[in-house]
Order: C-alpha cells, then sequence, then structure tokens
C-alpha cells in the first residue's frame, strides 16, 4: 500500500466527511474552507485522477443538471482500501506526534 | 423556478477541455459551470468570468504537467510495442533499416560532394566582384578561351573606372626548382602580377602582400612549399633557382591555397619578370598567352559591363582583325561560375559541370527513394499482422489520431537507428568515396555544424514520408471488421505495391543501362584506331635548352640505349593540348585566311609514332629546303581546304602589314593520315605539320614492350648524365591519353556503385515481398501439393508474379535510359552506338538477380511439407 501524500489524505477525509454530497465543486469549496486557500480544480483533479487509479475511491455518475450544461456529476465515495489508507495515514500522524506537547511550539 | 443561464468564456472553456486530458474531464468542466453560475448569481456577469478566468489559468500547469506525464506512458508502451515488432519481424526489420541506412549515407555522400563542387573559389572575400576575362576568336575557325590578349587587362583598368584592378597569369605549370643541395620537380609554379593579391584572397604569412610581386625575379610560395625548402629558416630573401635558368628570391608567403579553388599554385613569380626580359610588354595586343582576371568596383553590374567591350576592343584591334577578316570578342564570366560552367578550350584546369552535380544529386534522391518505398511496401504487406492490434487499440479507445500518431513515431524509431547505422556506414565508405570522385571529403561535425541538422532534418523527413502512407493506411482500420476476421488484407493495396516495384526496379535498371553504356564508350575511347601507335612510348617533355641545342647527339645517345626502337621529337605531344595559327592557303583570297592547328617536328617523329604518310613524303635531313619550305598536312586540312591532290599546294607567308618584307611559300609535300591529337571527344581538326629543330620541346623514344623497367632504369640514367640539373620527368604517352577519360572513369564508376545499390536496395525489398507472399499462401500451397502440384510448379507460380513486375519495369526504364544515355553520347565527336545487347543484358540482368532473390523463398514454400501447412484446419 502506498502512503498517501497531505492533499490525497485531505481529498479521502473531505470525501468521506461530505457523504453522499463528495463531487467536484462541493469537494473543492470543503477543501478550499479547510485550508482557507482558493483549492484549484486542477490540483483537485490530478489527485482525484490519482486516487481513483490508486482504487482508494470509487466513482459513480450524477444527474446532469441545466447548471452544468448537461454534463453529469462524478459523485466520489472512499473504498475500503482508502478506509486503510486513511487508518493507516491517521496511525503514522498520531505516531509521529506522539508525546510532542501541545505548547510545544509556543 | 428557473434560473438564468449564463454562458461561461468558451475560449477558457476550450482551453479546459484540451488541456485536461483526464478521464474525468467531463464532470471537470461540469463542475467549473456550475460553480460558475452560482458566482454568477451572486456576484454578477463581470465578476464570475474573472472567477471562470482566473480558475482556468491557475489550474493550466497542473493539466499539462499531468498530459505530459501520460503520454510520456503512452509513448513508453508505444516504444514497448515498436521494439517488440521490431524484434519479433528481425528479418523485416533488418530489410528496412539496412535498405533505408544504406539510401541515407549514399544521400549524405553525395551531399557533401555537392556542397564541395558549389563552394568553389566561394573562399574569396570579394568573390562576388571578380570575373575572368573570356575570349572568343574566330579567324576561319572559332576558339573559345579563357586565354586572352596580354594588353587587355590593363586597358580595362585604365580605360574603365569600374575596373579597379587587373591580373594577367600564367597557368601553375611544371618546374624543377633548386635550392642548394635540394632539386625537385614542381607543380604548380606559375607567373602572375602583384595585383593578384588585392583581387583574390590568399593570406599572407610573411611578407607584404601590397608589394611582393612588383619587383622581376620575386617569388610568392605557400607554407608548405617553404618548409619543404628552407625548413624552419626565414624564407625571406632566400633564391630559389628555376628549370636551372633563372633566380627568384622569396618575397611572400602564403597559406597553402584550398583545394576548392579552381586554380592553385604552388609557386608565383612575378609577371613584371617577363617584360623585364623585354618577352612581354603591355601595348602588345597580338598574344595570347596569358589569364586575365579583373576585380569590379562594388555594385558593378559585370553584364552592363560586358556590353562596353565591342567599342573598346574595336578602338584597339579593329583594324587589323578587319585585315584578317575574322572577328573577336571579349567576355566577363563571373568567378563563382567557372568551376561549374565552364566549356573552354584550353582551360587552366578540369572543371565540373553542373550536369554532373545535377545528375549525382538524382541518382541520390533516387536511391533513397528506392529504400523509402521499400518501408512503404513492406509495411503495407505487413499490415495484416498489425491490423489485429489497430482494432484491438480502437476497441479499447484509441482515436485515429493517436494511432497515425504511434505508427509514425514507428517508422521514426527505424529511420533513427537506419540515420545511425548511415552513419556508420558513411565514416567506413567516405575514403572510398573520396578517391572515386578524385576530392578529399571529410565528415567533420565540428566544422560544419548544418551537417548534424541536415542528417537529423533527413531522418524527419523519411520517417514521416515513408511511415505516412502505411500510418493512415492501418488507422483507417475498423475494429468490428478486423476483429471479425473480415478484412482481407493484401488484395486491396497490392496494385499500389506492384507499382512500387516497378518503379524501384525500372530506377536500377535504368542505372545499369547507363553503367554499361558508359563503360562501352570508355573502351571504344581507349581501343579506336588513334592513327598512330600509343603503346611503349616515352615522352619527356620540356627539355631544357641545352639539350635542345644539342638535340642530334642527344639523340643519337638514346639510340645507343638498348630497348630503344627509336627517337623522334615534336613540340606537341597527341592528349597535351594543340595550337592553332591562321593560314593563308595559295588560291585563297587574303580576307579568307583559315584557321589550322599545327605542330612542329623533327623527321623521325613521324616513324617514330608509327603515323602513315598515305601522299608524298616524310621531311628528309638531306634536304635542306625542308626546314623552311615544306610542310605536312593531315587528310583533314586537305579535305578543309579543298585540295584532291595536296602535294605540290603551297601556303602564303605574307610580311606582318605595315612591315618590309618579301612574301614567302611553304609547299605541301605530303599527307598525313588523320590521327587524334586530342581526345576523341574532340572532332580531329586540320593540322599543318612543321620540320623545325629550334622548336622542339618534348622528346618521345619508342621502346621494346619486354623488361620495360630495366630500359626505364637505363633511360633515366642517361638523362641524368646528358641533363643533370633537372630530374627526370617523363610520362607514358598511353596513360597521357587515356587520362583524358577520367571524367568518364569517375562517371562509370559511380554510376556502377550506385545501380549496385540500388538493385540491391531493391532485391532486399523483393527478398522482403516474397517471403511474406509465401507466407500469406502458406495454405494455398499446401493444399495444391496435396493435389498433386510439383514443387517445380509452385516456384514458377510464386516467382512468376515477380518476374512479371520486373519485366515491365524493363519496359519502362529502355526508353528512359536510351534518351539519357543518347543525349550523353552526343558530347563525343567519335562514339560507340548504342548496342540493343546493352538492354538485353540489363534486362537478363535484373531479371536473374530478381529469380535469385525471390527463389529462396519460392522453393522454401514449395519444399515445405503441406501437413505442416494444413495442419490447423
Amino acid at each position: 500500500m502506498k502512503d498517501l501524500t497531505k492533499i490525497e489524505e485531505i481529498l479521502l477525509l473531505a470525501i468521506w466527511r461530505l457523504k453522499d454530497d463528495a463531487y467536484g465543486v462541493k469537494i473543492r469549496k470543503y477543501v478550499s474552507q479547510i485550508t482557507g486557500k482558493d483549492f484549484t480544480y486542477g490540483n483537485l483533479y490530478s489527485a482525484l485522477s490519482q486516487l481513483s487509479k490508486k482504487k482508494y475511491v470509487k466513482k459513480t455518475l450524477g444527474e446532469p443538471t441545466p447548471d452544468r450544461r448537461g454534463r453529469r456529476k462524478i459523485y466520489y465515495t472512499v473504498s475500503p482500501a482508502g478506509v486503510n489508507a486513511l487508518k493507516a495515514a491517521r496511525e503514522m500522524n498520531e505516531k509521529m506526534w506522539e508525546g510532542v506537547s501541545d505548547y510545544a511550539f509556543d | 423556478m428557473k434560473r438564468r443561464q449564463y454562458h461561461p468564456p468558451r475560449i477558457a472553456g476550450w482551453i479546459l477541455k484540451h488541456t485536461a486530458r483526464y478521464e474525468e474531464t467531463f464532470a471537470l468542466i461540469g463542475d467549473f459551470d456550475e460553480e460558475y453560475q452560482e458566482v454568477n448569481h451572486k456576484s454578477g456577469a463581470l465578476f464570475a468570468w474573472f472567477w471562470y478566468w482566473r480558475h482556468c489559468l491557475s489550474s493550466l500547469p497542473v493539466f499539462v504537467k499531468d498530459s505530459v506525464y501520460w503520454s510520456f506512458i503512452m509513448l513508453g508502451n508505444y516504444l514497448k510495442i515498436a521494439f517488440r515488432s521490431l524484434k519479433k519481424h528481425k528479418g523485416y526489420s533488418f530489410i528496412n533499416i539496412s535498405g533505408l541506412a544504406i539510401g541515407m549515407a549514399v544521400c549524405v555522400l553525395i551531399l557533401l560532394w555537392v556542397k564541395n563542387e558549389l563552394s568553389y573559389d566561394r573562399f574569396h572575400e570579394k568573390a562576388d566582384r571578380i570575373c575572368r576575362v573570356t575570349m572568343d576568336l574566330e579567324v576561319g575557325s572559332t576558339l573559345h578561351t579563357p586565354v586572352t590578349l596580354t594588353a587587355v587587362g590593363p586597358a580595362l583598368v585604365r580605360d574603365f573606372p569600374e575596373v579597379i584592378y587587373s591580373t594577367r597569369m600564367l597557368p601553375p605549370n611544371r618546374v624543377a626548382v633548386k635550392y642548394e643541395d635540394k632539386l625537385i620537380q614542381e607543380t604548380r609554379v606559375g607567373y602572375a602580377e602583384n595585383a593578384i593579391f588585392e583581387i583574390f584572397t590568399f593570406p599572407f604569412v610573411s611578407g607584404d602582400p601590397k608589394t611582393a610581386l612588383e619587383a622581376p625575379y620575386t617569388v610568392v610560395i605557400t607554407e608548405s612549399m617553404a618548409k619543404k625548402y628552407f625548413g624552419d629558416e626565414d624564407p625571406l630573401g632566400k633564391t630559389l633557382r628555376f628549370n636551372n635558368e633563372q633566380d627568384f628570391s622569396v618575397t611572400g608567403v602564403v597559406q597553402d591555397i584550398p583545394s576548392n579553388s579552381h586554380f592553385r599554385f604552388n609557386m608565383l613569380r612575378s609577371f613584371q619578370t617577363f617584360i623585364t626580359e623585354g618577352d612581354v610588354s603591355d601595348d602588345q595586343w597580338f598574344d595570347v598567352r596569358f589569364y586575365t582576371y579583373l576585380l569590379l568596383g562594388e555594385n558593378v553590374d559585370a553584364k552592363t559591363l560586358e556590353r562596353k567591350l565591342p567599342d573598346f576592343l574595336d578602338k584597339y584591334v579593329g583594324e587589323a582583325m578587319k585585315a584578317s577578316g575574322g572577328s573577336i570578342g571579349l567576355s566577363l564570366q563571373p568567378l563563382k561560375r567557372i568551376h561549374l560552367y565552364s566549356d573552354f578550350e584550353r582551360d587552366m584546369s578540369a572543371n565540373s559541370d553542373i550536369t554532373y552535380v545535377y545528375l549525382f544529386s538524382g541518382i541520390a534522391l533516387f536511391v533513397l527513394l528506392i529504400a523509402g518505398i521499400n518501408f512503404i511496401n513492406l509495411s503495407t504487406a505487413r499490415s495484416a499482422t498489425r491490423a489485429q492490434e489497430v482494432g484491438m487499440r480502437k476497441t479499447l479507445g484509441a482515436v485515429r489520431s493517436r494511432l497515425i500518431g504511434q505508427f509514425l513515431g514507428e517508422s521514426l524509431i527505424y529511420s533513427f537507428l537506419s540515420m545511425v547505422l548511415a552513419l556508420v556506414l558513411l565514416k567506413l565508405s567516405l575514403p572510398l568515396f573520396s578517391t572515386l570522385i578524385g576530392r578529399e571529403l571529410s565528415l567533420n561535425f565540428i566544422q560544419t555544424p548544418w551537417l548534424i541538422g541536415v542528417i537529423l532534418g533527413m531522418a524527419v523527413v523519411v520517417g514521416v514520408f515513408a511511415g505516412s502512407y502505411p500510418a493512415f493506411f492501418l488507422s483507417s482500420f475498423q475494429p468490428v471488421r478486423v476483429l471479425k476476421g473480415l478484412l482481407k488484407v493484401g488484395a486491396s493495396n497490392s496494385r499500389f505495391r506492384r507499382v512500387l516495384v516497378v518503379f524501384q526496379f525500372a530506377i536500377s535498371i535504368a542505372l545499369i543501362v547507363g553503367t554499361l553504356i558508359v563503360y562501352k564508350q570508355i573502351v571504344f575511347m581507349k581501343n579506336t584506331e588513334l592513327g598512330f601507335n600509343k603503346e611503349h612510348v616515352v615522352a619527356i617533355p620540356r627539355m631544357s635548352d641545352a639539350i635542345r641545342k644539342s638535340y642530334r647527339s642527344v639523340r643519337g645517345e638514346l639510340l645507343g640505349l638498348p630497348g630503344v626502337i627509336d627517337v623522334g621529337a615534336s613540340d606537341l605531344v597527341p592528349s597535351r593540348g594543340h595550337l592553332v595559327a591562321s593560314f593563308l592557303p595559295e588560291g585563297f583570297p587574303d580576307n579568307q585566311r583559315q584557321t589550322l592547328d599545327y605542330m612542329n617536328v623533327d623527321t623521325h617523329y613521324i616513324p617514330t609514332m608509327g603515323m602513315e604518310i598515305i601522299a608524298g613524303r616524310n621531311f628528309s635531313e638531306d634536304l635542306a629546303t625542308d626546314q623552311d619550305e615544306s610542310v605536312l598536312i593531315n587528310e583533314t586540312a586537305a579535305k578543309k581546304l579543298g585540295w584532291e591532290d595536296p602535294v605540290g599546294k603551297r601556303f602564303v607567308f605574307r610580311p606582318p602589314p605595315g612591315q618590309e618584307g618579301e612574301t614567302t611559300y611553304t609547299t605541301v609535300i605530303g599527307v598525313v593520315k588523320d590521327f587524334h591529337m586530342q581526345s576523341l571527344r574532340e572532332k580531329i581538326t586540320p593540322l599543318v605539320i612543321f620540320y623545325d629543330y629550334d622548336n622542339l620541346f618534348t622528346v618521345s623514344i619508342r621502346i621494346v614492350p619486354d623488361n620495360i623497367k630495366h630500359t626505364m632504369d637505363l633511360l633515366k640514367k642517361k638523362w641524368g648524365e646528358l641533363d643533370p640539373n633537372r630530374p627526370f620527368n617523363y610520362f607514358f604517352l598511353d596513360d597521357s591519353f587515356d587520362n583524358q577519360y577520367r571524367s568518364e572513369e569517375r562517371l562509370k564508376n559511380i554510376t556502377f556503385y550506385f545501380s549496385f545499390l540500388a538493385i540491391f536496395i531493391g532485391c532486399l525489398g523483393l527478398f522482403g515481398m516474397a517471403s511474406f507472399t509465401a507466407e500469406q499462401r502458406t495454405k494455398e500451397i499446401g493444399i495444391r501439393k496435396v493435389l498433386g502440384a510439383s514443387v517445380l510448379g509452385i516456384i514458377r507460380l510464386l516467382a512468376k508474379e515477380f518476374l512479371i513486375l520486373v519485366a515491365v519495369a524493363n519496359l519502362i526504364a529502355w526508353p528512359v535510359a536510351y534518351w539519357a544515355m543518347n543525349r550523353w553520347l552526343q558530347s563525343f565527336a567519335y562514339r560507340t552506338g548504342i548496342d540493343p545487347l546493352i538492354f538485353v543484358l540489363s534486362a537478363v540482368l535484373a531479371l536473374s538477380i530478381a529469380l535469385f532473390t525471390v527463389s529462396y523463398q519460392a522453393i522454401r514454400a514449395a519444399l515445405s511439407n503441406p501437413v505442416d501447412a494444413l495442419r490447423y484446419e
């Protein structure tokens, strides 16, 4: 299993949190809000296509709406492999931060 | 409620669509549009427009990065497939790559040569402004020559402000040079005026270019000469002795003359020497010995100046020409045209011909074309094997443009591999080619960086050209038909392939016919009866004054040597130029003087050479009158002058106009059977032969055919005793005569090698095609064999198809070759006929080579066990 990059980790978490509403626009807004920066679609889809190549996400086609001028949405859900990857990432994070007090860098 | 729809910026949308290359791109654009509408409603159209553009542009780097990344992944796949198919079909790959490599190597060789030809005389800084004065003299017959009237140069500078400098030059010649104990027969020693250094660019190593050749008895030498004679000493001020007669002091050293110069010298003596000795004066018009070069002013049009020359000539020589009934014309030949566009008599060096440049470039392109055709042919023939792959790729979503790209890429791989092989071939064949064409060529990428570009460009062009047909053809397959096995590949494009094979062989056959005809003409020229016996004659040119004074006793000494049959002397020998003068035959009006060639001989020359007297008698030593009052003429002269019985006819010699003197007569005492003074390119010219002991420069010695080496040793020793101050310098008459056909020999060699290569590449292709056909028809052959077909019958079946193509190629090649070679032969006054046998021979040759090539595959197919072929049915 390959390690997740930070962006992939954030995206996977975002998808997991957004549950049934996880498609491009929503994911981008959510991530932008979390990171406090305008997350570009380029970075978003570049990472999403990586995630789907690694089979960490599953894609389902959504309905076309007039706002999208007939183009379908792709809804993302975290696959079991994706869940495992998230767990592994969390474990690693926790191990790294273990014993570092909250005030260590003050 | 239906909200109002805004249309997102078109250009930004287009950019998104074409740069984002993900599976999810449609959803990506949908997201963009959805958010765009949202922003529109929230913040207005202008803001939304900016929003869309900002996001589009800030995403761009990632899109581009990813799409490049993925095309690399795809490229890797293409490369993998390309190398797999290259390895899987080793035979085809070998044929394709080696064929293309040979084609490319030939092309680059020719390119190097053409470049060298075109570079002649370009190294002079003022090359554009330099021209040579050429002359058309018409007195009875015409003389078209770059040798002009001596006074022309100085007079042009005096009369026309457009002409800045002029120099007269005596062509670089052979001279014996002596310095201290060194005595060397030097080549390329000439005369020139000092202005030569103002006109041409010959950089000085030491000495002053402004004054080097101003004074008489000065000489400028090249660097390598300086090294040869003086080693590390300073050459300036040293004295060199020429022909053991005159001392010249060295006043300058120039860099060696580049090989791509139409004249080259090792030493140049000052022209002033002639003037000092009273041999030449600047107002001397009727003296035709020197070449004249001019430097024109900037922006002077040579053509305009040329139009003023008739008046100029009229002013100086009009009267005299009127008196003689002839005419004279001057032209200006630009320096840059001298090497490739000269057709003069008595030119300084054997120049090249632009026709050969076109001819060889054409041949090189054809060889490359043949190799390219092979490539197309084999790729389309093999398309059946690739059809499955195309079908599969298309099913999996490959678009046509990607497939075209893939196949073009594959052919580019082939052409680049060929290029590498071609470079190796080039390196190996360059020395051979250099000797073939008689020029020193080198492959130096550092000196000529453009060559890298040319070679790379050629690889790309060949790859794209040869790959485009297969690429478009293969990518057009419909996957459904291919995968169902409905596609009958082969039938649809076999006509196209046949046309290509016919074309290929037509080129090869035309080249074979050309080679054979050139060869036949050379054999013809070498074996034609010349009117004298050129074998076993040693000629010693440029006898010194001392030898000439005591010639009679020298002749006796030579005759005393064992192995010497006869000895004769003359001023000219056949193959080494001819002299013309105008004569007034008795009975012709004064203004109808006739231009005839002339030469001077002694009484023994005609018997020594084996020339035949067909009427009258030879000169006799015993008759004192023969020296001044008798001449011989040849048959052509008798015919030209209309003398049916020439013996006893006379030529009239009047004193020069304005001078006192008696009119004298010389009588024709005999007629010599026509003999070839010049190469067989030229018609035999009318000739008058004088008997004159004062003008004999060359001694011709007929020796016995056996033990030539021993005889030559004796001659050398004897000559050393007779003339110790000059090296023994001689040539064999037959060599000298045959050397005149060097350019034809060269042509023959080059066409021979090229036709060999063309046939070879063609056969490579034929072999590939044959093996492919045999493979395709395995089952058919199996069934035929089961049903009782004989081995021979099957071989015939397979070979017939190809032999018909080669036969058709013959029919196309013949008329083309006939037309071209007939034109070539027209340049020879004496020529062999175009023998139909040559065409038959080349047809047999091509057919048997083709048969041989095809038969291996045919025999293998015919001998195969039908069980193997039909096992799976």
